[in-house]
């Protein structure tokens, strides 16, 4: 992106100037401290001079030669005859010069004029006079002071005027050369001073030059980087957009090819029933397939693309763990049943029965872990261990960890595992089908769950996947807001809700539970007759089942979002349905339903979603009572959900329940009869919609056995091999008596053997 | 360096100084009243010129004895004229002034010799200068520069050390002059 002129506004300049300046500091560094120098030579040699007083000295030779003339003068009267010796003028004359001269033996003085040649004489000749006079005229006078003695001396001290006027000449010459020397030293160093300076003057002009020039350029390099950083800013943007625009297309046009692909799909199911050969039949099987796998890969890259441009948002709420544990088991056990297989599902005890999870996500990424392992497992056994541990960070994870006996995995492959469109083995993955992209969703999702997914194999040995997630736990055991609520809040709003639900069963629990949450319902059958009822009178609500004969409920919502009268085409439509995948979800708001139901269907989850759309003036639900431990856990499945019943047994009475779950009992061999023609003709289309509406009923009873095993015939219809559907549906019809058991055991039927109370 | 040890008894002269200062300010309060006395011995400094309480004429006489009753000041210093430290005894100046009642503002010494130099009065007031009659605890005769040496306390206050202050210095001191 950058032009060459960036490129050489950025690089090679700035160390050049950054040398130059360092150089011409270095100088002016050099030069401060060479006047430095200067100064403090000059100063050490003004006080040597100031210090040893030198100037002082020629005076002071000066003064001892005057002292000598006027002692001599003073010496030539007291010899002479005519005068009165004035002795004690004399005497004082002499001590003075004796004074002066003295000074000439100081320390100052004679390193000043040692050199001077006649110095050491004169001084001996002065040393030798003072010697001969003192014998009279000293401090202890050795004979009396008389004209003889110093008329016998007068010529010595004669003698000594004219060496002594040669040392004051002497020392005044050398004074005065010193003081040209010193003189001459501090012109020097003048000059050198004022060089110093001048050079310190350049110096300084270059150092503020190149500094200017660099603060100049450093401003241009800004100017530079800036327009730069716009541009980069300009691009990155521009690729953020086009990318962003890449990730809409890919999800819209994810979205768009699904809807076809529905319509594709089922025409598929109807071509099923039109009568053909077994060999169109296995064609169609495999077409089948394949239309499911597009599916599957069309969802997976939604979810990419979704992940990628951060649009998923996590629902997080609490729910009931080991519900989600028997769907997700209900979902694999046929494929794991498939081959000789066999699937645990084993959950610590210490792990607590409600979490806090985006069920969906969570679903979604065990989902993936568990259908990996058994597709690249073939014998053996599928293993998903849940427990919890202590985490790094000092909170409690949860781990889901998925073991198998597979094929295991070498070093290199498990490198690039989670890397996309990366499959363990590329010469298996067209065997095995998938996108690729399962391992990098669900690794995304724990992560945007603040957990992570790891993977260790071994080639031939199996593998393991560790999924862990911070465990979090509802502060409030309530399943939901509507638990808060007091109990027997006074109803004030008295809804009129329609119904559209094809199964007998269902329609009566729902009409149980409108009941005691104070509403009137009403059923339609199927979604045409649902459009119809609409029109002909005012409904608050529609809850709208999603599989129904005719017209399903998707396609009933289009149809009243698309009636004329607005006051009717506005009205709210919830879902209801057995699965909560985020899918179907999405396809429900996208018809244009403004909420959604999974079965089973509570009074509080009911209530709930009734007073978001009615607000708070919609009746409160009836207090969530904790569900008892679920029991009849045989082989890590329930036949029955004791919590779903005591949801169900807050929603009606006893006998209402009993009237029900028997109901369902009886017309269960109905059901099974018509899988099982289902299944001899080849209709996946009727298998599932039988199956998904057994599956509905079943879960609002708490009949969880039976609603896994249905769950597992909808979801295995379209692909699983017809032996295999033949299986579940025995399995559906071996089921019944034992739940009818666990019902009596629970109470909730009197006994087995009594016929069905009715009313 | 060579000052520490005139540093480390600085509060002490300070201390001193401040004493005589006031005695000093009493004599000279108290002296116009009284004469000073005659001298016994032979005259070693005469003070002349503005002086209030003369014992001579119009002069101040001292003899070594009248020097020696004054509060004396003892000091080691370097001189150009010694090679080495020299011991100084003596009056401080300005109780010499103040005992004859000078009071001026600049004072002539004389020596023996004639010479002669000027020293603004204010010196005697802000230095302890002492007219020294004991070179090593020793009286000094005339030609060991006595009797009488003029010094400055040259060590403790370094800027006295040159060539004015050395001029000042009048040895074999013989008369103050108060102009």
């Amino acid at each position: 992106m950058a032009t060459a002129d960036d490129r050489r506004a950025l690089s090679p300049a700035p160390g050049l100037h950054f040398s130059w300046l360092g150089l011409v500091g270095f100088g002016l560094a050099l030069a401060l401290l060479a006047v430095a120098l200067v100064q403090a030579r000059q100063f050490s040699l003004l006080r040597e001079a100031v210090q040893t007083g030198d100037d002082y000295v020629v005076p002071m030779v000066f003064q001892a030669e005057t002292e000598q003339l006027r002692l001599l003068d003073q010496w030539r009267q007291a010899v002479d005859e005519r005068v009165p010796l004035d002795e004690r003028a004399l005497r004082l004359r002499y001590e003075i010069w004796v004074s002066r001269v003295d000074l000439l033996r100081g320390a100052s003085t004679l390193r000043l004029i040692e050199a001077h040649s006649g110095y050491q004489q004169t001084l001996q000749q002065i040393e030798d006079f003072v010697a001969a006079a003192d014998r009279a005229l000293g401090p202890t006078p050795a004979i009396a002071l008389e004209r003889g003695f110093l008329g016998a001396l007068l010529p010595d001290l004669e003698a000594l005027t004219a060496p002594m006027h040669e040392l004051s000449l002497g020392a005044s010459h050398t004074v005065a050369e010193q003081m040209e020397r010193r003189a001459v030293t501090v012109r020097q160093q003048n000059q050198l001073g004022l060089g110093l300076t001048v050079f310190l003057s350049l110096l300084t002009l270059a150092f503020a030059y190149t500094a200017l020039r660099q603060v100049r350029q450093l401003r241009e390099r800004r100017v530079v980087l800036e327009e730069l950083a716009a541009k980069l800013r300009i691009a990155r943007r521009e690729a953020e957009t086009a990318s962003e625009a890449k990730s809409a297309f890919l999800a819209n046009m994810s979205h768009e090819i699904r809807t076809p692909f529905h319509g594709l799909m089922g025409m598929l199911s109807l071509l099923r029933e039109t009568g053909l050969t077994p060999r169109q039949i296995d064609y169609l099987r495999t077409a089948t397939e394949s239309a499911d796998h597009l599916l599957a890969l069309l969802n997976d890259i939604l979810d990419m693309s979704q992940l990628e441009s951060g649009r998923v948002a996590l629902a997080v709420a609490p729910l009931d763990l080991r519900a989600l544990l028997r769907d997700v088991e209900a979902l694999m056990r046929p494929q794991a049943s498939a081959k000789p297989l066999a699937l645990h599902i084993d959950t610590d005890p210490a792990v607590p029965e409600r979490i806090l999870a985006d069920a969906t996500r969570l679903k979604q990424i065990i989902f993936n872990l568990l259908s990996n392992a058994i597709k690249f497992t073939d014998r053996g056994a599928v293993v998903l261990d849940v427990r919890t541990r202590d985490g790094s960070a000092g909170e409690t994870e949860i781990v889901f960890e998925v073991t198998d006996t597979g094929v295991g995995m070498d070093e290199a492959t498990l490198a690039l595992l989670f890397n996309r469109f990366v499959q363990g083995d590329n010469s298996r993955s067209r065997r095995h089908g998938g996108t690729g992209l399962g391992l990098e969703i669900s690794r995304n999702l724990a992560r945007l769950m603040g957990g992570d997914i790891f993977a260790r194999s071994r080639q031939g040995e199996g593998s393991c996947f560790t999924f862990r997630m911070p465990l979090r736990v509802p502060d409030d055991p309530a399943l939901d807001e509507a638990a808060r609520a007091p109990a027997g809040t006074p109803q004030t709003q008295h809804l009129q809700v329609l119904v559209a639900e094809d199964h007998p069963v269902n329609r009566q629990y729902m009409a149980a539970l409108l009941e005691t949450l104070g509403h009137e319902a009403h059923f339609s059958v199927n979604g045409e007759e649902a459009v119809q009822a609409l029109q002909q009178r005012r409904y608050d609500v529609v809850l709208m089942d999603l599989h129904m004969p005719v017209l399903d409920g998707v396609q009933a919502t289009r149809a009243i979002r698309a009636l004329p009268d607005a006051a009717l085409a506005t009205v709210p439509i919830v879902a209801l349905t057995a699965d909560a995948f985020a899918e179907t979800r999405e396809r429900c708001l996208l018809a244009g339903m403004n909420d959604f139901l999974s079965k089973p269907v509570s009074p509080q989850k009911l209530a709930a979603t009734l007073r978001r759309l009615f607000g708070t003036g919609a009746p409160a639900a009836v207090t969530e009572v904790l569900p008892p431990r679920q029991r009849a856990w045989g082989l890590g499945r329930a036949l029955v959900d004791e919590s779903a019943i005591a949801m169900a047994l807050q929603a009606m009475p006893r006998e209402k329940l009993a009237t029900l779950v028997q109901a369902f009992l009886d017309q269960a061999p109905d059901t099974v009869q018509r899988l099982r023609a289902a299944v001899r003709d080849a209709q996946p289309l009727e298998l599932r919609t039988n199956a998904h509406a057994a599956k509905g009923a079943a879960l609002n009873l708490g009949m969880a056995g039976l609603a896994a095993t249905a769950e597992a015939l909808h979801e295995g219809a379209a692909y699983l091999p017809a032996h295999e559907i033949a299986r579940l549906v025995q399995r559906f019809e071996d089921q019944l008596p034992a739940t009818r058991e666990a019902m009596v055991d629970l109470g909730v039927l009197r006994h087995s053997a009594q016929p069905a109370v009715t009313g | 360096m060579l000052k520490r040890p005139a540093d480390d008894h600085c509060g002490d002269r300070d201390r001193r100084r401040f004493v005589q200062a006031g005695s000093a300010l009493l004599l000279a309060a108290a002296l116009p009243a009284r004469a000073l006395e005659r001298p016994i011995g032979p005259v070693v400094l005469t003070v002349s010129g503005r002086v209030r309480t003369p014992n001579d004429g119009a002069d101040a006489q001292f003899d070594m004895a009248m020097l020696a009753t004054l509060p004396q000041t003892s000091f080691s210093t370097r001189t150009p004229w010694y090679a080495k430290a020299r011991r100084f005894t003596g009056p401080l100046l300005r109780d010499v002034l103040a005992a004859a009642g000078a009071q001026g503002t600049l004072i002539r010494l004389t020596a023996l010799n004639d010479y002669k130099v000027d020293m603004p009065y204010d010196d005697a007031q802000r230095h302890d200068v002492i007219v020294a009659r004991l070179l090593d605890d020793k009286p000094m005769a005339v030609r060991d520069k006595g009797p009488l040496f003029v010094i400055y306390p040259f060590d403790a206050r370094p800027e006295l050390r040159g060539a004015v202050y050395y001029s000042r210095s009048a040895w074999q001191l013989r008369t103050i002059d108060v102009l």
